[in-house]
């Protein structure tokens, strides 16, 4: 119960993150749900607005996935790397 | 150093050159005192020596000293740590430091008391033909630079310099700075008075100001801002400054606009120097950036400007001899500022350092433009642009803002993002924090960041 509670925290905190920079972009049209791609037809952030969202993560959470040296496809698997990883511990793929 | 004094005490015995907390010096008891010293350094043999004291009619006497006998004087910071000293004292080669503090434990470098070299003897009144001076350059990091000068030549332009009895400047530069050093040689080859503050930021300063009628001040850029967020904050009416002089960083246009309207009876002026290539005097226009017309060449010219790859490069005839330990530089030589230009109509627009030039994802962006966009936001006290390092882009444009008290932090970034929209994508600002206060030297910002590769 704990976990799932941190879960929706978490998602919450990324979804909200990524709405308030999609609003910066003049893209406050586009849904951000869980399954939606970070680049291409899903958010669609090109490669500024992904560096924003690194920077942004970092603040907020004191690491991100990019900059351990993931490249998270969507949504859900920014928020793995915390849950999952805990952030500071989490695997870099091989 | 000493003909300064001693010409203005010539003019007038009685005119005071220093006001200092311990006590007020005429031009004619500062040219003694220096007079005294300098048997004192003739006396000891000194040939090199640094100085550190944060007494400043001190130093003056001091640095006046080594001028009249050739000894070649170089004054460190005054607050300088003891380690910081003994390295230095070692990177520089100096056997002894002339110094009036106490807490300097024990030093591998000599420590000669100021009483110990004031001594007697007959006048000195030829002066030596080589009159040597170390001036440190203040690097952000590590030890500095040991740049070497001639007096000869940095006290040239006063030769023809107007009388300035009457004036009160403010000495809100170290003694160690070069910037420091030419408010000196300005005041004092003018024969005005500096008001000598042993704490030289702007909080400090602000009732010494009002106390001794200061009307001419030089200062950084920074220090401006602070200074008249200052008087904002106090009851009392500004004062009436007559002259503002600007130095040490690229005056932000924005800056310039809320001096002028501060001080509408002010000129405002800026000076492009720096410890290796002098100063090239005063751009006294109160308009940013240089005249485009010093680009013109002329080989007879005291100081000659060009543009290479979009950086500045200075010839002075009051440039450097060389730094310590190495030869002496080639006359007449073409120096690299660092600073990275552009002409714009008729002006040469400064666009940052070359080391602050941020690399995002391949685009050179200089942090200058987006700095003077955030600083004119209202609600920002101060802002410094500078690289952030990124996993994906190598480096995005990162600003951190000290705020006016009261302001709400999310429309302040909002309103930054607004001044930066028309700013091509890579330089918009990617990161916003608002912080207590900058990283600051010799009231300077340090931008730091991720420098261009």
């Amino acid at each position: 119960m704990e976990a799932h509670t941190k879960m929706n925290d978490v998602q919450s905190t990324i979804v909200t993150v990524i709405e308030q920079l999609l609003e910066r972009s003049n893209k406050s049209d586009i849904q951000v749900s869980l399954d939606s791609p970070i680049h291409g037809d899903g958010l669609g952030l090109d490669s500024l607005e992904t560096a924003e969202l690194s920077a942004i993560l970092e603040d907020e959470f004191g690491t991100d996935p990019f900059g351990a040296g993931l490249m998270p496809e969507t949504v859900a698997e920014i928020a793995d790397y915390y849950i999952e990883g805990d952030g500071s511990n989490a695997s870099v793929p091989a | 150093m000493i003909e300064l004094l001693r010409r203005a005490a010539e003019r007038d015995s009685a005119s005071v050159a220093m006001i200092a907390e311990n006590g007020t010096w005429t031009y004619a008891a500062l040219a003694d005192e220096a007079e005294t010293l300098a048997h004192g350094l003739q006396d000891a043999g000194l040939e090199r020596f640094a100085i550190v004291s944060n007494d400043i009619p001190l130093v003056v006497a001091l640095l006046a000293a080594s001028s009249l006998v050739g000894a070649e004087a170089c004054v460190y910071a005054p607050d300088i740590s003891p380690a910081e000293l003994d390295r230095q004292a070692a990177a520089f080669a100096h056997d002894v430091v002339v110094s009036d503090r106490t807490d300097l434990g024990d030093p591998s470098v000599a420590v000669v008391r100021p009483a110990d070299l004031r001594k007697a003897g007959p006048a000195l009144d030829v002066l030596p033909e080589r009159r040597p001076l170390l001036v440190l350059t203040t690097g952000s990091t590590g030890t500095p630079k040991g740049v070497r000068h001639e007096w000869s030549r940095q006290l040239a332009r006063m030769e023809s310099a107007r009388d300035g009895s009457g004036q009160v400047w403010l000495l809100a530069y170290g003694p160690q700075q070069f910037a420091g050093l030419q408010v000196l040689i300005h005041v004092l080859g003018t024969g005005a008075t500096l008001v000598a503050p042993s704490v030289r930021r702007p909080q400090a300063v602000l009732d010494l100001i009002h106390e001794h009628r200061v009307d001419h001040i030089s200062a950084t850029p920074t220090f401006w801002r602070f200074l008249l967020a200052e008087f904002r904050a106090d009851d009392r009416p500004v004062p009436e400054l007559r002259q503002i002089t600007l130095g040490g960083e690229a005056a932000p246009g924005s800056l310039l606009e809320e001096l002028r309207a501060t001080f509408p009876a002010a000129r405002v002026s800026h000076i492009y120097a720096g410890s290796e290539f002098g100063s090239t005097g005063s751009v006294r226009d109160g308009v940013d950036g240089l005249p485009a017309s010093l680009l013109e060449e002329s080989d007879d010219a005291e100081v000659s400007l060009k543009i290479v790859d979009g950086e500045l490069w200075v010839r002075s005839t009051a440039g450097m001899l060389g730094y310590h330990g190495e030869d002496d530089r080639p006359a007449g030589e073409w120096w690299p500022t660092g600073d990275l230009v552009e002409v714009v109509g008729d002006r040469i627009a400064f666009r940052g350092r070359k080391t602050d030039v941020i690399n995002v994802g391949g685009v050179k962006v200089h942090p200058l433009p987006v700095e003077e966009r955030v600083a004119a936001v209202p609600g920002v006290r101060i802002a410094r642009v500078y690289g952030r390092a990124n996993p994906l882009v190598g480096a995005v444009v990162a600003v951190d803002v000290v705020t006016d008290e009261g302001v709400d932090e999310r429309e302040l970034k909002s309103a930054v993002r607004t001044a930066c929209a028309d700013l091509p994508r890579p330089w918009q600002p990617r990161s916003i924090q608002v912080v207590q206060e900058l990283e600051m030297k010799e009231n300077k910002v340090i931008r730091g960041g991720v420098a261009e590769g």
